[in-house]
């Protein structure tokens, strides 16, 4: 349905935020997962439109969006990470701007609005300016707008930032449910946003692809690379020159140190089950300076 | 005292780097250029009835400082304006307040910095003096300190109290806005007019002396100066070249020195004395001061009770049972596309009214009924179609910047249609401009006034769109309000080429002002420019 066909965008200055990546999209959730500059926005904002790709192609069931974005911005629900809102405007205006914006009809926009302030939860603060909402409220008022005229494609860029944590369960949730029958793609840096809902994570970092598959495939991939061990804590800084520490808890007989090897680190190191933090923190690890220790990993594959 | 000069250079580096730098820097080049103009170029900056000084270090550089001192205290103030808010929007303000850096010390540097800015500007316009000078060849030896001391004695004094007004006018709350931009132009018209007298007060922008030694070197030259004309200083138009006389500079008393150095001094206590009232970025404090509606929520405890948590649903599973729906009310009402140009229209009209008082209201009103009153007609073109087309000028000035200013181009950057929203943004713009001057129109109406119609007619397609094109270009409110007023004082003060509404009239009562072949040529201009900006934003993303 959504294709991004060897995308790359470089910025001015030479900083080159994607780098030839390549993805199909179908009904169903994928979560973009990656660290900090990954270039998970600057590849959200490619596929919603509001960039276009240095080079590539963004095809909308054959329709080449960059050429022509009006046919997937009308089926298109994009919450970004960083939004505003006029803050003069009740939350029922400023969706009513928006749904004409759309060119939803006077009825359908009517009747939606409705629905999704209830679904967000707004209906009692329907009179107040979004100027008085806080952080959630705005979020919640962005998550409307972003399904206002029943998108077939969600985009959704770090969408439970200044959610609590109610909200974000909901919000996860809700999104699971909407990617039933469409394309929802999620971004996000923090692992637990996506591991409960998305069927299909792909990892991306330095502006490349670096593997994509269900949230089983990628723990399969670090499948006996996960190790614990109670150390010293005066061992602790030589343990992280020379393995990838995911977790440390301190204890009265020691550190507590979960990390990333394929060869135990010490005879008492016990085997553990990896998480999925765990197996992110391998596929990331192996682009920013690991590469001999995980050069065992698959190599990345787009769908 | 390093600190605070770090902290200002730092703040300048800031603000040297954004583009508009760069086309500040080319508008003073272009000043340079327009102060010194050929032989037979039919304008002046500074003469002396049909006498100009011949183009040496000393003449150049003073008519280039001179006319920097003038232009630049106006466009200047809009530059360094946002001193302190840029501090704000970024959030750097809320780190610096953290820090044991005092208030004082704040003010300073950002006071420092603004004269930094100003200051590059005068050297720009230095440089330019120079090159200005050899191009001409009037005098090919170039006197540094001839070329120099106007910069440093009459045009830097009038750029620190630029400096410091710029950072007052943003200290006061109800000033920081565009408030504070128009009244800054009337301080401006006042001091650049009343600043060239004799009488002004710590001698005004300083010219007085130099309008003396301009006439002693006539003299001198055996040229009667009460015969050749009057001191002018600023853009005229000339029918035939001007003579020449050599003015080799002059020598500043004491008393003239003292004068510069106390405006500098007035400067800096204007600049230092917010110290005492200053919010430190303190949000409450600071809302507060601006506008309590602005309030967030975050802060106000009783919007935990209002507002009910999301209802959850506690489900509990059974390891290995399926999900069970907690969000079973996604919205499943079918959507349909129609025509929504008049919502779209009455959209961008809520957002350029919102927010604007009930009393901006009254006023329009009131201008509506004087208008229906006041005798002659005439009264009513020439006085009170200004006064109605200068009073939205705040709201006016939002068009085109909206968007960005609220951080809402995030979200509409991925919705259909973004021509149709800018002509519905310049339709509100057209409609707030009617509502504005209806009065004058309707007396026009009544009074079988057709071309005065028209002008009305053309004068309102003509205000949105220099706005919206203003707007999309700068993304701020300042360059309308910077460039209107000038246009608007232009035409209430008789100045008929200005005239765009068609306030003036000629002897036979029609309007004198632009043709509206030129008004609707400016209006396409504008639009076109506007739709093009548009369009390049969108493609360079």
């Amino acid at each position: 349905m959504l294709e991004l066909v060897d995308i790359t965008k470089v910025y001015r200055g030479g900083k080159r935020a994607v780098d030839s990546m390549t993805m199909r999209l179908d009904n169903g959730m994928l979560g973009l997962l990656g660290p900090n500059g990954a270039g998970k926005s600057s590849l959200m904002r490619i596929a919603s439109t509001v960039t276009r790709p240095t080079s590539g192609r963004v095809l909308f069931h054959g329709t080449d969006v960059v050429a022509k974005p009006d046919v997937l911005r009308r089926a298109l629900g994009y919450l970004p990470q960083d939004f505003g809102v006029y803050p003069h405007l009740t939350s029922r205006e400023f969706l009513s701007y928006l749904a004409a914006a759309k060119g939803l009809s006077a009825r359908s926009a009517r009747t939606r609005i409705d629905e999704l302030l209830q679904l967000v939860n707004l209906t009692e603060a329907v009179k107040r300016p979004l100027g008085k909402y806080s952080g959630g409220m705005m979020r919640r008022v962005g998550i409307a707008q972003a399904l206002l005229a029943d998108p077939q494609v969600i985009i959704v860029d770090e969408p439970t930032a200044g959610l609590d944590p109610e909200e974000r369960v909901r919000f996860r949730n809700l999104l699971s449910d909407l990617a039933a029958d469409r394309v929802v793609m999620l971004s996000t840096h923090i692992v637990s946003d996506v591991e409960s809902v998305a069927s299909d994570i792909a990892v991306v970092a330095q502006g490349r692809l670096l593997r994509r598959g269900s949230p089983e495939d990628l723990l399969a991939a670090v499948e006996g690379w996960v190790w614990e061990v109670l150390a010293d804590p005066g061992d602790v800084p030589a343990l992280q020159q020379r393995h990838l520490v995911s977790r440390m808890v301190r204890t009265s007989s020691g550190v507590r140190v979960r990390l990333l090897t394929h060869v135990p680190p010490y005879a008492t190191a016990q085997q553990v089950t990896p998480d999925l933090e765990d197996a992110y923190l391998a596929i990331v690890g192996q682009v920013v300076g690991r590469t001999q220790e995980f050069a065992g990993l698959q190599h990345p594959e787009g769908r | 005292m390093r600190m605070l000069f770090r902290l200002a250079v730092a703040d300048f580096w800031d603000r040297v780097r954004r583009p508009a730098y760069a086309v500040i820097l080319f508008a003073a080049v272009g000043l340079g250029y327009l102060a010194t103009p050929a032989k037979e170029a039919g304008w002046v900056v500074m003469q002396v009835g049909d006498y100009r000084g011949a183009y040496n270090s000393a003449y150049v550089g003073m008519v280039v400082a001179l006319a920097g001192a003038v232009w630049l205290s106006l466009g200047g103030f809009y530059v360094v304006r946002n001193a302190i808010s840029r501090d704000e929007s970024t959030g750097v303000g809320r780190l610096l307040a953290a820090t044991p850096l005092s208030n004082l010390a704040y003010l300073t540097s950002k006071f420092l910095s603004s004269v930094l800015v100003l200051g590059s500007m005068l050297g720009v316009l230095a440089v330019t003096a120079v090159v200005m000078q050899l191009a001409r060849g009037e005098a090919t030896t170039v006197d540094p300190v001839d070329l120099l001391s106007p910069f440093v004695l009459i045009a830097l004094p009038i750029m620190a109290f630029t400096a410091a007004a710029a950072l007052l006018f943003e200290a006061i709350p109800f000033l920081r806005a565009g408030l504070g931009n128009v009244l800054w132009f009337f301080i401006w018209a006042f001091i650049a007019i009343g600043g060239q007298s004799p009488n002004a007060p710590l001698g005004g922008i300083g010219v007085h002396q130099v309008v003396h030694s301009l006439g002693d070197s006539m003299k001198a030259q055996g040229i009667d100066p009460s015969e050749a004309g009057e001191f002018s200083l600023g853009l005229t138009l000339v029918s035939k070249p001007l003579k020449t006389f050599e003015w080799t500079g002059f020598d500043p008393s004491s008393a003239y020195l003292l004068t510069r150095c106390v405006l500098i001094l007035i400067a800096v206590a204007l600049a230092l004395v917010p110290a005492f009232w200053f919010p430190r970025f303190d949000p409450a404090r600071g809302r507060e001061l601006q506008d309590p509606s602005a309030q967030s929520a975050d802060n106000r405890t009783e919007d935990k009770s209002t507002f009910p948590a999301m209802p959850v649903v506690a489900i509990q599973e059974e390891p290995g049972a399926a999900r069970s729906d907690t969000f079973g009310n996604v919205p499943r009402a079918q959507v349909k596309l129609g025509n929504s140009a008049v919502r779209l229209l009455v959209g961008e009209v809520r957002v350029l009214l919102q927010g604007i008082p009930l009393w901006w209201w009254a006023g329009v009103l009131t201008l509506t009924a004087v208008s229906q009153m006041v005798t002659p007609a005439t009264g009513v073109t020439r006085i009170l179609l200004p006064l109605a087309w200068i009073w939205p000028v705040l709201i006016w000035s939002r068009l085109g910047t909206q968007r960005h200013e609220h951080g809402v181009e995030a979200i509409l950057g991925a919705y259909p249609a973004a021509h149709r929203r800018v002509l519905a943004e310049w339709g509100a713009g057209l409609l707030l401009t009617a509502v504005a001057g209806i009065g004058p129109a309707l007396r026009m109406l009544t009074g079988s006034d057709g071309p005065g119609l028209l002008h009305w007619f053309l004068g309102a397609l003509f205000i949105p769109s220099f706005a919206l094109a203003l707007g999309m270009l700068s993304r701020t409110h300042r360059l309308f309000q910077a460039a209107y007023l000038p246009l608007w004082y232009g035409t209430v003060n008789g100045i008929t080429p200005l005239d765009f509404m068609g306030a003036l009239r000629g002897p036979d009562g029609l309007p004198a002002g632009m043709s509206p072949a030129l008004l609707i040529g400016a209006t396409v201009v504008m639009l076109a420019t506007a739709f093009a900006t548009t369009a390049a934003r969108r493609v360079a993303g």
